[in-house]
């Protein structure tokens, strides 16, 4: 165990008795004889930006679809906003919104119809649910194509629907998995701010991500999965001083060199291999 | 309920917004309607073949087209794409009941079988068909078909949930071809073969078909009717069943 998984462990002893916004202990999940997650502990305190990273195959959207009742839980157990996810998955969806990866959304709705749609599934009645969607629209600064089919929305408008759609019932979590995969540097940038502002408002928020920049930017604390297990857990800060300090750097390294150290790849492997990490 | 009219009403507007894919349901059963009749009208005239009841041998092939367009199943197709998209996740991660996501798409299908199946009739009925049951005959016309397609969209709605493949689930709407095949199709069922009449007995598409032709062809002569309700009654339940058990357990 690294370091880093000890700090982040430390810092849940140290936080056990305040309510977590995400608990995992012991997670794992199999498919036939592979084990896709292995024994994932996670702590995410209400009110943070939590980041998830690791490389493709992880286990990182096998996890984040456990916590949000998508998927079984083989074994293990968590609780997400102080529910048990296996126990009430229903009220668990009532506190939870949740952003997938490659938006999912119906591209036959247009935008204020799809948001709709949304909040009278989470019990809005028409009228409240058309005033929803209309405070979305805004926010999510889609009111010229609010009435236009999805499939003519860009990535970058597909995503931010995507997010509005996963507020419409002001979610105590927000699971936000690869929000800004294939986007355009400006879309990019247009949801960092709204995963800042969401988060100001005092939503706690669970982002998996590929681009170590964004977890640098965006994210309080973050966790590195690899193989299905966490190999490092705590602050940017922290990982990167820890890393110096384990290697005598001279100054700080990158998010990047940590995500390499911890997931045992070289710079040269990683340019062959996974060159989204490298971003 | 709710949710799932609310999920129906959708279904509905994305039916409406995909003529491509709602059309075919309608002029396909009436091409093979024209053709059945245009091969087999001159061998079974009407004034001298019983099993028409006065009608012309149109009114004895309308059943298999209603049915026919009760079994394009598009609203399976649609949720295989909803999976492969991932809205059919977004659904699921919503506190809405797992039952509704299924029911949802089977209300829609109803109200469309229905509005098809009376654009049939109605075109029928232009074309020197008579309902010979009246208009309470009518209405079980219609809706027994709409019945219909809500069993068989439920079948492949359950294979597009097993497979999450449209290609598979594309492929299982074929099966209607051999059911449809194994029925008295052409001629009542005590004209067919043996082996025939045997596969025909068997096959519970039979008994749905004889419903059919019955209220087209017939005063409402209900030993010849109910059985087709109870087939779609029976196989309703069992396919909503697996299609809610099948949901609840998806991963």
């Amino acid at each position: 165990m690294s370091s880093g998984t000890l700090g982040g462990l430390m810092s849940m002893s140290e936080n056990g008795n305040r309510p977590a916004a995400v608990e995992a202990r012991g997670l794992v999940k199999t498919y036939d004889d592979v084990q896709a997650v292995r024994g994932v502990d996670l702590r995410v305190e209400s009110g943070e930006v939590f980041g998830f990273l690791g490389p493709n195959g992880a286990g990182k959207s096998t996890t984040v679809r456990m916590l949000t009742t998508l998927l079984t839980i083989t074994s293990g157990s968590a609780t997400v906003a102080g529910v048990d996810v296996a126990a009430d998955p229903d009220l668990v969806r009532r506190r939870i919104g949740v952003a997938l990866q490659e938006a999912g959304l119906d591209p036959r709705q247009n935008g204020r119809e799809l948001l709709i749609l949304q909040a009278r599934l989470f019990g809005m009645s028409p009228a409240e649910a058309a005033e929803r969607a209309r405070e979305l629209l805004a926010l999510v600064e889609l009111e010229d194509a609010a009435d236009r089919r999805i499939k003519t929305y860009s990535g970058g408008m597909k995503r931010r629907l995507d997010l509005a759609s996963a507020l419409v019932h002001r979610p105590e979590v927000l699971f936000l998995d690869e929000p800004t995969t294939g986007l355009d540097p400006s879309s990019r940038l247009t949801i960092w701010d709204e995963v800042r502002r969401i988060n100001a408002q005092g939503t706690t928020v669970f982002l998996t991500t590929q681009y170590l920049e964004e977890a640098d930017a965006l994210c309080d604390r973050l966790a590195i999965i690899d193989d299905g297990r966490i190999v490092r857990e705590g602050t940017p800060a922290s990982l990167k001083a820890e890393l110096r300090e384990r290697l005598g750097l001279d100054a700080d390294p990158s998010l990047d060199d940590v995500f390499l150290d911890a997931t045992g790849r070289s710079r040269s492997k990683v340019a062959g291999d996974v060159q989204e990490v490298t971003a | 309920m709710s949710d799932a009219w609310v999920l129906g009403q959708r279904a509905l507007r994305e039916g409406w917004r995909t003529p491509e894919a709602l059309l075919p349901t309608l002029f396909i059963p009436l091409f093979f309607l024209v053709v059945n009749v245009g091969q087999a009208a001159k061998i079974f005239p009407s004034a001298s073949t019983e099993f028409l009841y006065g009608q012309g041998y149109g009114a004895f092939q309308l059943p298999s087209s209603l049915l026919l367009a009760g079994s394009f199943g598009t609203a399976a197709l649609f949720l295989v794409e909803e999976i492969e998209g991932g809205y059919f996740d977004k659904l699921r991660a919503t506190p809405v009941s797992r039952s509704s996501i299924v029911l949802g798409r089977l209300v829609a299908e109803f109200a469309k079988a229905l509005l098809i199946a009376v654009l049939m009739v109605i075109l029928g009925l232009i074309f020197g068909i008579t309902i010979a049951s009246g208009v309470l005959g009518f209405f079980l016309l219609i809706g027994l078909t709409a019945l219909w397609a809500v069993v068989f969209v439920g079948f492949m709605q359950l294979v597009a949930l097993k497979t999450r493949s449209a290609a598979a689930t594309n492929s299982a709407g074929l099966i209607f071809f051999p059911l449809l095949f194994l029925t008295p199709n052409f001629v009542p069922r005590d004209m067919l073969t043996r082996p025939m009449e045997i596969a025909a007995t068997l096959n519970p598409v039979t008994y749905v078909m004889e419903s059919l032709r019955s209220l087209v062809l017939q005063d409402l002569h209900w030993a010849s009717i109910w059985p087709g309700f109870l087939v779609v009654a029976v196989a309703g339940v069992l396919m909503v069943a697996l299609n809610v058990r099948t949901i609840s357990r998806y991963d």
